[in-house]
């Protein structure tokens, strides 16, 4: 009592008290307004930084200067004016837009459902990067919000070392790009269609530096909604780091209720207008033959399509959480729900869901708990088992990350040093260039030079004036 | 309502939120010209980075920001301020638009090699001091605009701390370089500027340097 009074003796007379709510805003406003609020921290420590080593730099050449006797004065002060010069193109820099003629393509060597994944050099610095480019066009079909992107280069942004790094972007009335860090050994996809299972250890590590990954994107405030072995990316050293995974597709249809409605509506046998029509016609119906494939001919199957299914804009729902589906809200733990499938996939072969359609894999992870199986003739330890059933189950089972890096399975795992010890795959480079982990051969009819845009189709623009006031920035540690 | 304007208090005057702040400390380890660096570099480098991040606060309040709840780009209760369009005439603007202009217009300025030059050797014009001076005007006046008209949006997103720091920031930089008219900030009897008064309580407390010529 008495501590309450004088708590609220100390206020000012000017204290007001101001009750908060977001509930007039969009959807879109929360994640953006979070976006704003880290990009300006990200700048002012950046701008402290700045100065610092400016400081630094220069007091290190006046030093210098200052103990060389023999050096005329004169030419003294045009070293420091030449120290001044060099600053100031270094703030130059920071304002210098850049467009694809700045980059050189080494190759090709991803297909998203927007566009493509290329290696470039940076045609003045020579450095390797990795360039996606994104159709506007197909966005905007696809409804997919810039507010989501705002959000990914916060991410990208953060100097997480678990999430892939993106340097610059920039835009023409067509595409997209952003200029991202090259990670040369591929994706676990890519390796997982390679090796089909890995043993329980080499999944181990994986799945350990996926946790501390997964962690450290919701640390920043931020639920991933899409982690799938595409997203995870292979470092030169055999790490892994999540990718941008901006406009992912994924993220898009989670988002779009009435694409579910009509999965559902299909799935419970509400009359489509094929069906209708069909019965309007003089038909025939006869009951279809069901042909059931065998597990190892369904997996085959799954695999064929796999990549294909990478590439299409549909994208592939084997990882997404239930209750993303069921549109009823959604926690940070749907991420840990999608490792658990991840898991799955690395010991089993493929994902616990998977199906010849995605309608099929949909009403399976709806029902997961009939669908779970761990096949007969995989044999998993008792804590792989244990850490999968874990962490695919409800919300309220489901383990949080301070359970998850206790658990069992995870036993004798160094938390603190994993990104520091040996990885049990390093790729083997043979340059910087080198692009021998992606599959290349595989993706036809892609350009070799990105093509860059039509100027004339300006009123296109307009429908991308969100970006007005969001315009991509030159991260400032970049180049 | 989209508060701010009309009551008797101004909520970005009250505590706790007129003390809110990202960045605590003295502006100067960021403002101060880096030695030995040309002066205008480092204008327009500063110049340059507070578009950005009002830009992108802007953005995320635009949404509030409509014909209808901001049908002129007030600033004070009997503050309005006029576009000059082709005609050279001053013209009424609903708010988004007036700052649509005002984004638009910095953006091209900025984009434009000639004015804001980015290639090495190329040297900025002679004009360059004034047209900062116009960039910083009409940037102050969108400031000006968020701070009457959507303060509590800035509340209710939790964003005051970081907008009343980039704020204060573009007010000790804009003095230390003399980017900003006494005039603009205050306004004339009649049509006072809401932040004017923002201005002097930072000054008092410290948040801005009070010891510079006003
Ligand atoms: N920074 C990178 N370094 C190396 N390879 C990359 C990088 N980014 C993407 N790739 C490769 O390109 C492929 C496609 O990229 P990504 O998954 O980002 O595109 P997408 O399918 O459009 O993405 P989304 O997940 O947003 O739908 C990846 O699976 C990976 O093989």
């Amino acid at each position: 009592m008495s501590s309450q009074s004088s708590s609220s003796a100390v206020k000012p007379a000017d204290y007001v008290y101001f009750e908060r709510t977001t509930a007039g805003f969009s959807e879109d406003a929360l994640p953006r307004s979070k976006a704003a609020q880290l990009k300006l921290e990200h700048y002012y420590k950046v701008a402290v930084e700045a100065a610092i080593e400016r400081n630094q730099r220069r007091v290190e050449v006046e030093r210098k200067l200052a103990a060389d006797m023999t050096m005329p004065d004169e030419r003294k002060q045009r070293q420091l004016l030449s120290l001044g010069k060099k600053e100031g193109s270094f703030l130059r820099l920071k304002r210098t837009k850049m467009g694809l003629n700045d980059f050189r393509t080494v190759k090709v060597i991803g297909k998203g459902a927007f566009g493509e994944v290329r290696v470039v050099q940076k045609a003045d610095t020579g450095k390797i990067y990795a360039m996606k480019t994104l159709k506007k066009e197909e966005m905007l079909k696809k409804d997919q919000l810039a507010h989501v992107r705002a959000e990914r280069d916060v991410l990208a942004e953060s100097n997480s070392p678990w999430v892939v790094q993106l340097y610059y972007s920039f835009q023409d009335p067509t595409y997209l790009y952003l200029i991202m860090e090259f990670l040369a050994g591929g994706d676990l996809m890519t390796m997982l269609i390679k090796y089909d299972t890995f043993s329980e250890d080499v999944t181990r590590f994986y799945i350990a530096e996926c946790v501390l990954a997964i962690e450290a994107v919701h640390n920043l405030g931020f639920i991933h909604r899409d982690i799938k072995p595409d997203n995870i990316l292979i470092d030169k050293d055999g790490h892994i780091k999540l990718s941008d995974f901006g406009l992912s597709t994924g993220f898009h249809k989670q988002h779009d209720s009435s694409y579910y409605q009509r999965l559902l509506d299909s799935a419970s046998g509400v009359a489509s207008p094929t069906s209708a029509a069909q019965s309007a016609r003089n038909s025939v119906m006869v009951n279809a033959i069901h042909l059931t494939m065998s597990s190892k001919d369904q997996i085959a199957t799954w695999k064929a399509n796999r990549r294909k299914l990478a590439y299409s804009t549909v994208g592939t729902p084997d990882y997404i959480a239930p209750e993303i589906f069921l549109q009823k809200g959604y926690g940070n733990e749907c991420d840990w729900w999608s490792l658990g499938a991840i898991m799955f996939e690395c010991l089993v072969g493929y994902p616990p869901f998977c199906s010849e359609t995605t309608h099929e894999t949909y009403q399976k992870i709806i029902n997961w708990h009939h669908y779970l199986v761990i096949p007969d003739d995989v044999h998993l330890s008792r804590e792989a088992e244990d850490l999968i059933r874990r962490l695919i189950t409800s919300t309220d089972r489901r383990m949080a990350v301070e359970q998850i890096k206790k658990h069992p399975f995870f036993y004798g795992v160094d938390w603190a040093s994993i990104r520091n010890i040996e990885a049990p795959f390093i790729p083997r480079l043979r340059s910087i260039t080198d692009t021998s982990y992606f599959p290349t051969d595989e993706l036809d009819q892609v350009p070799d030079e990105p093509t860059g845009g039509d100027i004339t189709g300006a009123h296109k623009e307009l429908a991308f004036l969100g970006y007005t006031f969001k315009r991509f920035t030159l991260s400032s540690n970049a180049f | 309502s989209n508060g701010g304007s009309g009551g008797t208090k101004l909520l970005y005057l009250c505590s706790p939120f007129v003390d809110a702040a990202l960045v605590t400390g003295n502006f100067k380890t960021i403002v101060m010209l880096p030695k030995y660096v040309d002066v205008m570099e480092w204008v327009a480098c500063n110049v340059f980075d507070f578009y950005q991040n009002l830009n992108l606060f802007y953005g995320v309040i635009s949404e509030c920001c409509t014909q209808q709840s901001c049908p002129t780009m007030s600033a004070g209760p009997s503050l309005n301020y006029t576009w000059i369009n082709t005609d050279r005439k001053h013209v009424q603007l609903p708010a988004p638009t007036y700052i649509d202009y005002v984004m638009t217009w910095v953006q091209n300025l900025l984009d434009d090699e000639n004015t804001f030059p980015t290639k090495s050797g190329r040297d900025f014009p002679p004009s360059f001091p004034s047209t900062a001076k116009h960039v910083y005007r009409q940037l102050l006046r969108v400031f000006a605009h968020i701070y009457h008209a959507h303060y509590t949006q800035i509340l209710h997103l939790r964003s005051e701390p970081h907008f009343n720091s980039l704020f204060a920031h573009f007010l000790a930089f804009g003095k230390e370089y003399e980017l900003l008219d006494i005039k603009d900030i205050k306004g004339q009897p009649g049509a006072t500027v809401g932040i004017g008064a923002l201005w002097e309580r930072w000054k008092e407390t410290g948040i801005l340097d009070s010891s510079t010529k006003s």
